[in-house]
């Protein structure tokens, strides 16, 4: 058993100086800021109302860093969205804001944004250049007000000559805040992992990885994660017991549309780079994949709009066995995009 | 005597009017034509703060804050023609005496008989691209005074905030930020409202030379009519809340008078 799990070992470190070798040559390529991966379908969002130019993602990236967005200059919208955990607030089920004070869900992966129709966990906005507006406005996050922003800036020794740059004059207005930002952002694209390269027939899976994406369509994970995007952008109550240790129930999508229908669902999030988006859930309760997979199994919670997907048997939830859940996750991790998380384009100025 | 000069000065107005009527519109005479909306409670202006007043259901309460967005402003005459201003937006503050008064330029010259206007941004502008949002509808342009939901994308159409001593809230205090276009991704409720406002035997006459004022008043007793209750919810920030104030506050508009002034 044990020489076993040294091979595999040896094989995968094998495998990973092998894809480290691939990733380190396209660097000398330049690739274009945007580009839509064959395998994906045409972006929801309107490209032609922002076209993403060398100038217009430098000041978005530069926007993105800084600390001037929050009231008291201390956070960056790359506090909670860091590259190497795609994106994500490592290690934290909810975050921190100014003053000490915590919001009350998961910060989620930023990746692929172009395709995605609706932002944040309950979907209450619907166009990416309208986002920034929430974080920055939130008093449990950066508690600022847009128009200091645009103040901050425009008193700035840089910025007006990087809006020029990137937009023709020194004017610095909501507008072009908002869409240098979503230049940025747009261009956190992720369709280059190793389930990527397995689909294009560049690389191999394991038997295990294999078998896990075969149960990953058996047992109908697939039809919320769909590929390529892993995500059907629909909102789903998965089960999740209420959450009472923060005495406050989060019903989800209800707090946007107000219908009973939409009560305890959520958006389904991507499963790009997994591995590194932990810990998982709107509240982020679970820190690992195993707990994730035990949940489904062994934990979900019979609430009101609960996925009728879930109630196929007597006992709710998806049948998997430990090995299932394992070979699972070794197939979630083949979507871990080492480029991505490493791509130097998208590290801090 | 002085009752011989005032009836003098009423013939020749009417005789000018009538005058008027018949010869001097030419076919490209254009004036502004402006509406001012003065808020009241009751029948008194409004004192921001200080002053106490008592709402249908018995309730005191002060006002500290009072705004208000009045888009899609279209007039008629009594033809039935109809002149629309799209894509003009304006927000009414009571503290801003400037924000009262709304022109609208180049009214071509008749005798308007009735006006409609929404409280609100409608549907259209509500998830217009972030470019089409300037002047009032810009996030940046609020300052403390925020007029735009960031985690629930839209305006608020209407924002009353005082205290009452009915309030359970912090310091006593009530806030109604009414909002909701009807929604984006899903359907939600819709708390636009369209008020139609008839000048009965009254006109709006636009002249080269007349530039008529409306004089709208705004009685927001009306918001709370008996209904809305400080002592049930003391803060209603969501759309499905704020339905019964605006069926409320789309009551609160009235012409008091049209002044038609020759420059």
């Amino acid at each position: 058993m044990k020489k076993r799990i040294g091979i595999v070992l040896g094989l995968t470190l094998g495998l990973w100086s092998c894809s480290e070798k691939i990733e380190t040559e396209p660097e000398a390529v330049e690739k274009p800021l945007f580009e839509i991966p064959s395998t994906f379908p045409t972006p929801t969002y309107n490209m032609a109302s922002n076209p993403i130019t060398e100038d217009g993602f430098v000041l978005g990236k530069k926007i993105f860093f800084d600390g001037k967005l929050s009231r008291d200059g201390t956070i960056s919208c790359a506090e909670c969205h860091n590259q190497v955990y795609a994106f994500t607030h490592h290690g934290h089920a909810i975050s921190h804001g100014l003053d000490g004070l915590v919001g009350i869900r998961n910060a989620p992966t930023l990746v692929n944004l172009a395709w995605q129709n609706t932002f944040f966990w309950d979907g209450g906005v619907f166009d990416l250049d309208l986002f920034s507006l929430a974080p920055i406005e939130n008093h449990v996050e950066m508690d600022e007000k847009i128009g200091n922003v645009l103040d901050k800036l425009r008193n700035d020794k840089d910025y007006p000559g990087l809006f020029k740059k990137a937009f023709g004059t020194e004017d610095i207005t909501t507008e072009r805040f908002l869409k240098s930002l979503s230049q940025f952002m747009l261009t956190l694209i992720s369709a280059n992992s190793r389930y990527d390269k397995y689909i294009a027939g560049k690389e191999p899976f394991t038997s295990e990885e294999t078998e896990g994406l075969r149960l990953f369509k058996e047992k109908g994970c697939v039809t919320c994660h769909p590929e390529p995007l892993f995500t059907d952008h629909s909102f789903k109550s998965n089960g999740l017991p209420t959450d009472f240790y923060r005495n406050f129930i989060d019903y989800g999508r209800f707090r946007i549309t107000e219908l009973d229908v939409d009560k305890n669902k959520f958006k389904v999030p991507s499963l790009r780079n997994i591995e590194y988006t932990f810990p998982y859930m709107h509240d982020g309760r679970f820190n690992g994949l195993d707990e994730v997979l035990d949940h489904y199994s062994d934990g979900m919670a019979d609430l009101e709009n609960l996925d009728p997907i879930f109630k196929k048997t007597t006992k709710i939830g998806v049948a998997l066995t430990a090995k299932e859940k394992s070979q699972i996750i070794a197939f979630l991790k083949t979507l871990t995009d080492e480029g991505f998380l490493k791509d130097k384009r998208f590290a801090a100025p | 005597m002085k009752k011989l000069s005032i009836a003098l000065v009423m013939g020749i107005s009417i005789f000018f009017a009538a005058c008027e009527k018949s010869d001097s519109i030419g076919p490209n005479d254009k004036n502004d034509l402006s509406m001012y909306f003065e808020n009241m409670v009751g029948t008194e202006p409004i004192t921001l703060g200080t002053k106490t007043y008592t709402s249908g259901a018995g309730e005191d309460f002060t006002i500290t804050t009072l705004n208000y967005f009045i888009s899609n402003i279209s007039i008629k005459k009594r033809d039935g023609t109809e002149l629309k201003f799209a894509d003009q937006y304006f927000l009414v503050k009571e503290t801003d005496e400037n924000s009262k008064t709304i022109t609208l330029k180049d009214v071509p010259a008749g005798d308007y008989s009735s006006i409609s206007f929404m409280v609100g941004v409608d549907s259209a502008k509500s998830v217009s691209d972030v470019s089409q949002r300037t002047g009032v509808l810009d996030p940046a342009s609020y300052g403390t005074d925020n007029m735009y939901w960031s985690w629930n994308s839209g305006y608020i159409f209407f924002k009353m905030e005082g205290t009452s001593t009915k309030s359970t809230g912090a310091g006593n205090g009530y806030k109604l930020h009414i909002g909701g276009f009807g929604g984006m991704s899903a359907k939600t409720a819709n708390n636009l409202r369209t008020i139609t406002l008839p000048f009965g035997t009254d006109a709006a006459q636009v002249r080269k030379n007349i530039a008529p004022e409306i004089h709208l008043g705004i009685d927001v007793l009306k918001v709370f009519g008996s209904n809305v209750k400080i002592a049930d919810k003391n803060e209603i920030m969501n759309p499905t809340l704020g339905i019964p104030v605006a069926d409320n506050y789309k009551n609160m508009f009235d012409v008091e008078h049209i002044h038609n002034d020759a420059m």
